[in-house]
């Protein structure tokens, strides 16, 4: 088989919606940091076949936003470029499908990553007041107007933001703050437990930061270009317990436990991963970040997506043949505290796995000095359609850092699914 | 020699095909328009005719126009009337025919050409961008002179027809069917068929017409008696600001135009040729022309006969990214190449998008381009702050500070970064590009490649040849500066080359006047008289006094006392006044007005100098230079200080060029006057080179 290179990537900082990536588009952060890879990597783009990105809400002027992302970088015109969405995993699928396209010949050469504006999530008129609109336009004469115009009420004029929409599930009826309510109950995660998961998110985000901008590029802001975003902006230095403790539950207010403190950020941002076989990067004379030995995506109860990771990560080494002490780093993106902690109890109880797992034998626990090392979600944000192209990143470079040889990065995914990829280096 | 004339029949439909045998262009020529006359006589009486198209066999080319040649050699006024009249009447038999008429414009339609079209009932044309559509008389110093200047306003209303003859615009096909210039387009591949249906169409119904309704405003300006005087009068208003009225062209077609317009009859086409005779001689027009001749030879020219086709280049590094560096990045962006732009600093970086970004923000408020276009292009432009992105740069572009120190650095590190096909070029405005390529490997891809500021505006590039660059490296370098849309001269390695060695004794001999006791304003005045775009205390405001200053004192140190900086610059630098960067310079700027700055103590010397010597000292100073420059085979020929000056500083393109110029005022006159300065300014500064003496002794020209 065929090994599958991620010869370099790079990232936009993550920057907290509605600040400095405000009037930036998903297009144009994906447009930047393409370039910015094709730069870095040197890479001819005549010899880029395909551009595969994802992204969860695709912007309404830009139709297909890999394609544009693809020609507004430079890239040739006959090259190919598709959009994926697999909701929280799309950066993931952006990646595994550049696997696929490559293993089976289809490509040589893809870029693969991610690029969200959830600032640019747009407001959504109701079906009924966008049809009176509709009526409006097509009227003729001034009576035919006012006739449509008497007709308009005010709750017409009240707009719905698409973007949570986006973030509620319509098959369980539960956005994905709320699933994460459902997991932290049933697995029954302390609030305590999940501050101080969320607190330690943090640290480890300001301890890392030198090492972060490694895989980030600097971000000059138009259309002044005087403020640059050098640095993902979401974390915070000086947060405390107290502070975490604070914070009143967002999705049950009586008796929950998930704070806007404890969950992860709405986030803007991109990443691009150069991708292509091991070979190939050798006769260009690359040295790469690792190679991808296996991924793969689980279905699951949507009400508890966030326990998405447990499956994911038992069927990944399970079919791969390793065992939990075989994997040298983990990341779990960081939807919510409750249901990172629960997926990793869940792998460590006897019970789960004989309730959930083929063979019934229980994973292990996840040693927490491996996992997320370089913080999460929670510190960083969690731009849907970027998130996994940047655990891949991340991971990646982190491994190198540290000499390691496995990773496995792992996330849920809103409608109840998990997705996992398996990374190793020589 | 074969008839340019061909008369095809089909089902009634006349086709008259313009096709001038042995050449790839078609161009009116006076016995082209005998032929027509005569085709035109037959086309009249032959009654089995219901309609007439008038077409091209050409491929990309309807009417290129009149002839130029012919217009160059017009010597007196009488001849020039004859030739519009004689013109003129050809067209006014081919509007006054029966049958309708019909011109299928397939490709360029300019001048003459375009006015042959005026006079057919219709005008065709197809989607190419081949077709380009226009009167552009005016920039060679006349106006259209066979009914163009009567039949457009005509045809297109007075508010759109002047301007456009005024600046001589050529447009778009689009462009042309939205202003009404032609009143159809068709697919470029179905274009004659279509063009037959039209006429079928036409003969049926009897005619065609899609006049939309005025506007009270535009009514109000076109058909009232006050109405049109404010638009003359504020067009004269907008000529004199734009030309100072050195330009006599413009203001002579105003003045046509407001005596014709809603006029009819054949009294206003023999005004047409009374003002074209007003024109058609003037030395004015015949610079024009000439200039004309010489820009577009210098946009083929060979400089090298290297058989290199395609210079190459799919990806540009810029290092440095000061305003240079930034409007560098921006004209490559703007033809879609990309570019990796490399400073230290970050605000720099910051500096070269904005600059960027304002320039392509003008544009698109000018709506040259669109917003998606400035997306694009924008898009291309990528910064950093290391070398990542240079390595596979078909060209680098140096463009940082003017520090031969620091610029042998940054080649030694981009000698070593790139691989030896990687071109090396700076743009350096006045410093040694061989000592640069010393310090680095291959230095035979290094070379100089000077943009002047702005660079989006700013025509010329000067592409320097340095002891070892090759033949290949300099034809690339050529053939990608034309790609980004700029006429080249090929200049050797001398301090200042040429543009800047000319330009800044006449800057350093404006601040010498000032030492005089002439005011900022009247050296100016006097400058933009001789029809220089800006005068020099301005324009030295406007470089920066301190960029202006290291530049003078690299010429000095080169060429010692006779480039002697005036000691008056080195103290308003030292003042701190260093042009309208800062606000204050020689002037102070408010807004959009100037001052002069109170700060300057001028008054050094009490001496009377007279507005002619001034004026003599400024430009003989560059000429005395030019000469010493073609002894030091620094340039080629006349023709490119002409050139160069005309694209490099805007020397006014009326006089012919600084060296015909030269020519016409006469060498032994200009010796003569040098010697008077020599005695009674600077013996050092005025001292006439010796191939200036020569070529005055022999009673010579420098075209000759």
């Amino acid at each position: 088989m065929k090994k599958i290179a991620v010869v370099n990537g790079v990232r936009t900082p993550f920057i907290k919606a509605w600040s400095l990536f405000d009037r930036m588009p998903a297009q144009k952060l994906g447009t930047l940091c393409v370039t910015e890879l094709l730069q870095r990597t040197e890479i001819d783009p005549n010899l880029i076949d395909e551009v595969i990105i994802g992204c969860v809400g695709q912007p309404i002027d830009a139709a297909n936003v890999a394609r544009v992302i693809s020609l507004q970088a430079g890239i040739p015109k006959n090259k190919r470029a598709y959009t994926v969405n697999r909701n929280c995993a799309s950066g993931f699928e952006a990646v595994t499908s550049a696997f696929e396209k490559i293993s089976l010949g289809f490509d040589d050469i893809v870029i693969a990553g991610g690029a969200e504006s959830m600032s640019n999530a747009p407001l959504v008129f109701s079906k009924e007041a966008a049809g009176m609109f509709m009526k409006l336009q097509r009227a003729k004469t001034l009576m035919e107007k006012l006739a449509v115009i008497s007709g308009f009420r005010p709750k017409h004029f009240a707009p719905v933001a698409a973007l949570s929409l986006a973030l509620t599930d319509p098959t369980c009826g539960l956005n994905m703050g709320q699933t994460a309510e459902v997991v932290a109950k049933k697995f029954a995660i302390s609030r305590e437990r999940q501050d101080a998961f969320a607190l330690e998110s943090h640290k480890r985000v300001v301890a890392s930061r030198q090492k972060l901008r490694e895989e980030m590029m600097s971000v000059f802001i138009p259309p002044k270009f005087d403020i640059s975003a050098t640095d993902d902006n979401g974390v915070r230095e000086n947060l405390t317990m107290e502070q975490l403790a604070k914070l009143k539950p967002v999705f049950d207010k009586r008796s929950g436990t998930v704070t806007a403190g404890n969950s992860s950020q709405i986030t803007d941002g991109a990443c691009a991963l150069l991708l292509m076989e091991e070979s190939k990067a050798q006769s260009l004379g690359y040295e790469i970040l690792g190679t991808i030995a296996a991924y793969d995506y689980v279905g699951l109860e949507p009400s508890e997506m966030g326990m998405g990771p447990a499956f994911v990560i038992e069927r990944i080494l399970r079919k791969a043949g390793l065992a939990l002490k075989d994997i040298d780093l983990f990341e779990i993106n960081e939807a919510f505290a409750a249901q990172v902690l629960a997926s990793c109890d869940a792998l460590a109880s006897k019970k789960f796995a004989e309730e959930n797992f083929p063979g019934g034998q229980a994973i292990g626990q996840i040693n927490p000095d491996i996992l997320n090392v370089n913080g999460g979600g929670i510190a960083l944000g969690h731009p849907v359609g970027v998130t996994g192209a940047r655990l891949v990143l991340t991971c990646l470079k982190e491994m190198k850092r540290r000499g390691l040889k496995r990773g496995l990065v792992s996330l849920c995914i809103g409608g109840g699914q998990g997705g996992g990829i398996l990374l190793e280096r020589n | 020699m074969p008839n340019a004339w061909k008369l095809l029949v089909e089902n009634g439909i006349g086709n008259l095909v313009f096709d001038c045998p042995d050449t790839e262009v078609n161009i009116l020529t006076s016995e082209r328009l005998k032929a027509l006359d005569t085709i035109l006589d037959e086309i009249a009486s032959n009654q089995a005719l219901k309609a007439l198209l008038v077409t091209s066999a050409k491929n990309r080319i309807f009417i290129a126009g009149a002839d130029i040649k012919e217009i160059e050699g017009i010597q007196v006024k009488k001849d020039a009337f004859e030739k519009a009249e004689q013109g003129k009447k050809i067209f006014q038999k081919l509007e006054d025919l029966k049958i309708p008429t019909i011109c299928v414009i397939n490709g360029a339609c300019l001048g003459g050409g375009y006015e042959l079209a005026l006079a057919c009932r219709y005008r065709l044309a197809c989607f190419s961008n081949n077709v380009k559509i226009g009167l552009p008389e005016v920039n060679l110093g006349i106006l259209p002179g066979f009914g163009g200047s009567i039949r457009l306003p005509r045809r297109i209303g007075l508010l759109k027809a002047l301007p456009m003859i005024l600046a001589g615009r050529i447009v778009s096909a689009e462009d042309a069917l939205k202003n009404k210039m032609v009143d159809h387009l068709y697919p470029e591949k179905t274009l004659l068929e279509d063009a037959k249906r039209f006429a079928q169409m036409v003969v049926k119904r009897g005619g065609f017409s899609r006049r939309a309704k005025k506007d009270a405003m535009t009514w109000f300006l076109e058909d009232t008696f006050i109405g049109r005087a404010i638009v003359f009068s504020k067009a004269k208003k907008d000529v004199l600001k734009k030309t100072k009225g050195v330009y006599p062209a413009p203001l002579e077609i105003i003045k046509l135009i407001s005596k014709t317009v809603g006029r009819k009859g054949a009294a206003v086409y023999r005004l047409e040729s009374e003002h074209f005779s007003n024109l058609g001689t003037t030395e004015v027009s015949k610079n024009l022309i000439k200039v004309f001749f010489l820009s577009e030879k210098y946009k083929k020219f060979r400089w090298t006969d290297s058989a290199v086709a395609a210079d190459g280049i799919q990806k540009c590094g810029v290092v440095g990214a000061g305003v240079m560096g930034g409007g560098i990045a921006q004209l490559v962006s703007y033809r879609d190449i990309p570019v990796r732009v490399k400073d230290l600093n970050e605000k720099a970086l910051a500096g070269a998008l904005k600059e960027a970004m304002g320039i392509y923000k003008s544009a698109l408020k000018k709506r040259k381009i669109k917003k998606h276009e400035l997306e694009n292009k924008m898009g291309l432009i990528s910064t950093s702050l290391d070398n990542s992105g240079l390595k596979n740069s078909g060209m680098v572009i140096e463009a940082v500070v003017e520090d031969l120190g620091i610029k042998q650095k940054v080649f030694h590190e981009l000698g070593d970064l790139t691989s030896p096909e990687v071109i090396l070029a700076s743009n350096t405005s006045s410093l040694s590009v061989t000592k640069m390529a010393e310090s680095c490997r291959y230095p035979e891809r290094v070379v100089g490649l000077h943009f002047f500021n702005p660079v989006n505006r700013m025509p010329l590039v000067e592409v320097i040849r340095a002891a070892k660059t090759s033949a290949e490296t300099l034809e690339k370098t050529i053939l990608f500066s034309r790609r980004l849309g700029k006429t080249v001269i090929v200049v050797e390695d001398k301090p200042g080359f040429l543009v800047n060695r000319l330009l800044l004794p006449y800057l350093n001999e404006a601040a010498y006047l000032l030492e005089d006791g002439i005011s900022p304003f009247e050296i100016d005045t006097l400058a933009e008289k001789f029809g220089m775009p800006m005068g020099p205390i301005e324009l030295a405001d406007q470089v920066g006094i301190d960029v202006g200053y290291k530049v003078a004192h690299i010429l000095q140190e080169a060429f010692g006392d006779r480039m002697k900086v005036a000691s008056i610059l080195e103290v308003v630098k030292k003042q701190g006044l260093l042009g309208k960067k800062s606000g204050k310079g020689f002037y102070v700027y408010k807004g959009r007005q100037k001052f002069a700055n109170p700060e300057v103590k001028l008054n050094f010397s009490t001496k009377k100098v007279a507005a002619e010597d001034a004026r003599k000292r400024m430009i003989y100073i560059m000429i005395n230079e030019a000469a010493r420059c073609l002894e030091e085979k620094v340039i080629d020929s006349a023709a490119t200080v002409d050139i160069g000056m005309i694209m490099g500083t805007g020397f006014p393109p009326f006089r012919g060029g600084l060296l015909r110029y030269a020519d016409s005022v006469g060498l032994a006159n200009i010796v003569k006057d040098l010697e008077r300065f020599q005695n009674q300014v600077d013996a050092k500064r005025f001292e006439p080179s010796a191939y200036l003496r020569e070529l005055a002794k022999k009673g010579g020209t420098f075209y000759s």
